[in-house]
């Protein structure tokens, strides 16, 4: 019996330790983490359609190809209008550039600039993971959903704090409001339309975004044709950034 | 009249590209393609309102009476093509242009760009042919950008023509240290009859330049180096880093080697100089919580003409147009033209220059509109011009531009001496 025991109480340990393991809540750095892959699931590319909405209800529409590189590397590439087509933006961590074929010279440029006009800034076209640019302050649970607080890790960073509800099965965020220093509300981001894109992971096709700075005004970006794909370094370079468009 | 019709034309064509637009998930453009093609139409009107006491205008006069004011249009057509095929890529962009002055009209036919490039991996590319090169981090001046076409700093988006060249582009990424990029971009550049690089030799020389490109702490850093038979020897450098989300900072600095200066004095005696010129360049460019941009920059030119010097260009040339007036002989008045027509033929021949360009986006509820106004000042003489302007995107691809410049000084200033009093400037531009 006595040698019965200590086994029967490991047996019944290896039964429950996943079951333990499963309902021990998740940290706030873990939901980010988790936020992160399934909103950018590693080296990818995929195309973006970005719909500024004008109060006179008139819209405009970019559509961008949208490269990714571990946490901190992003090329967006302009595909249409005419008038834009050929524009290409490079981010690596906080350095952002911008490059117009006809101005021949990549130019840097900073995160609260938009290079599409609207309400969406250079930050939230080439978002890096959250991860990388905010600190978990502290997360609740409500209503089946997170609540995140994010502190911004450095002044480089376009907003200095993020309030996130994170859709508790699915680990999307439904929603993220961006603050200022001074603790003003520079806009809202509303995800939406969750769709698997394989691997188990779940992402939001669409994301809007409304601004108490902007009355009246709305953007909307579309994500589409997902791919995972590995890239060189160099394609994240201010060198490569005019031949981006000749990367097939 | 020809421009008359494109602008109806290009009117026409976008109000029924526009009309077309509706709100939708699909996209199309994911799908790749080896080819593109496109243009890009733009129909230009400038009005002259000449200062008549102006030392450009009385010299011009021995041309003729250009009158008190003049009409200038401009049409341009730039088609572009490219193809691709696995490494290969080629490109063309053309410019062809209908001017009519007010004084005779005329048509220019050039290759903007026109090349092939070769890039078996992102590390490396072989381009030749034509292409246009711009080096320097600075907005309205380059004076690292020795090998760069002189632009337009308020009206940055039109097309330049290239250089012919030879280049090589090498680029290697670094993980996990304070340099994060490298580039080498090394450049021939012949000079061959009156097609190619002609204004960077004699025929036959072969000019080289080379840049180097660090990504380092976070800054840009260009080191650049360019030289040939017909050219001093240049050395630049230059950087670009952002302080904050809503700050950028430039500048650049640049060295030539036994650069020929021409120097007149009030008598019309010219002095050649050889001198080793430094000049360099601050700027910086800020976002504020208006979404209002400001550009601010200094310029330093080291061979360019100090106060005395330029007073002194002046007032030979006003002696010379004088003289010509009560002789009626013209023998010195164009040896003055031809004395200063250097000068002339510089955007900015002076010393010390600021610019300041403040602009902003849909201002008072004025949708697609974008105000700005630049200010470009000689810091020598106090003289400058000032140049309100409007951007106006009504439609997809379509775009109307409105400027006015108003050159500000007293006599014998850089910008006093300006021949226009006033030129408002429109033009529309269209893309498809």
């Amino acid at each position: 019996m006595k040698k019965i025991l200590p086994s029967a109480l490991v047996c019944l340990a290896l039964v429950f330790a996943p079951v333990t393991a499963f309902a021990e809540p998740l940290t706030g750095e873990q939901i980010l983490e988790r936020v992160d892959r399934n909103l950018e699931p590693g080296d990818l590319e995929m195309y973006r359609k970005i719909i500024n909405i004008e109060p006179d209800g008139k819209q405009k529409e970019y559509v961008l190809r949208f490269l990714k590189k571990d946490k901190d590397k992003v090329v967006t590439l302009f595909v249409s209008p005419a008038s834009e087509a050929g524009r290409a933006t490079l981010r690596l961590g906080d350095n952002m550039w911008l490059y117009i074929p006809n101005v021949g010279k990549p130019i840097r440029i900073t995160s609260m600039q938009s290079v599409v006009g609207g309400v969406f800034n250079n930050a939230d076209i080439m978002r890096l993971d959250y991860s990388v640019e905010y600190a978990v302050a502290g997360s609740t649970e409500a209503e089946g959903q997170y609540v995140l607080d994010l502190k911004a890790r450095s002044g480089a960073v376009a907003y200095d704090r993020l309030k996130m509800w994170v859709d508790g099965e699915r680990l999307v965020p439904v929603r993220v409001e961006c603050f200022a220093a001074t603790g003003m509300l520079i806009k809202t981001l509303h995800f939406s339309d969750i769709k698997d894109i394989g691997g188990g992971m779940a992402s939001p096709a669409v994301t809007e975004t409304d601004s108490p700075l902007y009355q009246g005004y709305k953007s909307v970006m579309v994500s589409a044709n997902l791919k995972l794909r590995q890239f060189s370094d160099e394609v994240f370079t201010l060198n490569y950034l005019p031949r981006v468009k000749d990367l097939r | 009249m020809p421009v008359w019709v494109l602008v109806a034309v290009l009117m026409l064509g976008c109000v029924a590209a526009g009309g077309a637009e509706t709100y939708d998930f699909a996209i199309p453009e994911a799908e790749p393609k080896n080819y593109e093609i496109g243009a890009r139409l733009e129909a230009r009107y400038l009005f002259h309102r000449y200062d008549t006491a102006s030392a450009k205008y009385r010299l011009d006069r021995l041309q003729g009476d250009p009158g008190a004011d003049a009409h200038e249009w401009h049409g341009v057509v730039e088609p572009m093509m490219s193809y691709r095929r696995g490494i290969l890529k080629a490109a063309l962009i053309t410019h062809h242009e209908y001017v009519d002055d007010g004084v005779g009209t005329g048509t220019r036919d050039d290759v903007y760009e026109g090349y092939v490039s070769l890039t078996p991996s992102p590390r490396f590319t072989l381009d030749l042919g034509k292409r246009s090169v711009l080096w320097g981090k600075g907005y309205a001046w380059n004076p690292a950008g020795f090998v760069n076409r002189p632009r337009d700093p308020d009206d940055a988006t039109q097309n330049l023509e290239g250089r012919v060249l030879a280049g090589v582009d090498l680029i290697r990424s670094f993980e996990g240290g304070r340099l994060a990029n490298l580039g080498l971009t090394a450049l021939a550049l012949p000079v061959i009859d009156d097609w190619s690089n002609p204004e960077l030799g004699a025929d036959g020389d072969v000019n080289y330049a080379l840049k180097l490109y660090l990504l380092w702490h976070d800054t840009d850093i260009d080191f650049i180096w360019f030289d040939g038979p017909g050219q001093p020897l240049s050395l630049g450098f230059d950087f670009s880093k952002n302080l904050a989300e809503n700050i950028e900072i430039h500048g650049e600095l640049a060295w030539r080697r036994d650069v020929l200066r021409t120097v007149v004095d009030p008598h019309g005696r010219i002095r050649f100089e050889r001198a080793d010129p430094v000049d360099y360049l601050l700027g910086l460019r800020y976002l504020n919580a208006l979404d209002t941009t400001f550009i601010l920059e200094y310029y330093h030119r080291g061979s360019g003409y100090d106060r005395g010097e330029l007073e002194d260009l002046f007032a030979f040339q006003d002696a010379a147009v004088d003289r010509w007036q009560a002789s009626g002989d013209t023998a010195e008045v164009e040896r003055a033209q031809q004395v200063t027509r250097s000068y002339f033929s510089e955007r900015n021949p002076g010393r010390d220059y600021g610019y300041l360009k403040v602009s902003r986006k849909e201002p008072f509820d004025l949708l697609d509109v974008t105000p700005w106004i630049a200010l470009m000042a000689s810091l020598q003489d106090g003289s400058f011009n000032v140049q309100p302007g409007l951007t106006w995107t009504p439609l997809t691809d379509l775009e109307l531009n409105f400027r006015v410049a108003v050159p500000v000084g007293p006599a014998d200033t850089e910008f006093g001496e300006k021949p226009d009093a006033c030129r408002p400037e429109v033009w529309v531009r269209y893309y498809f």
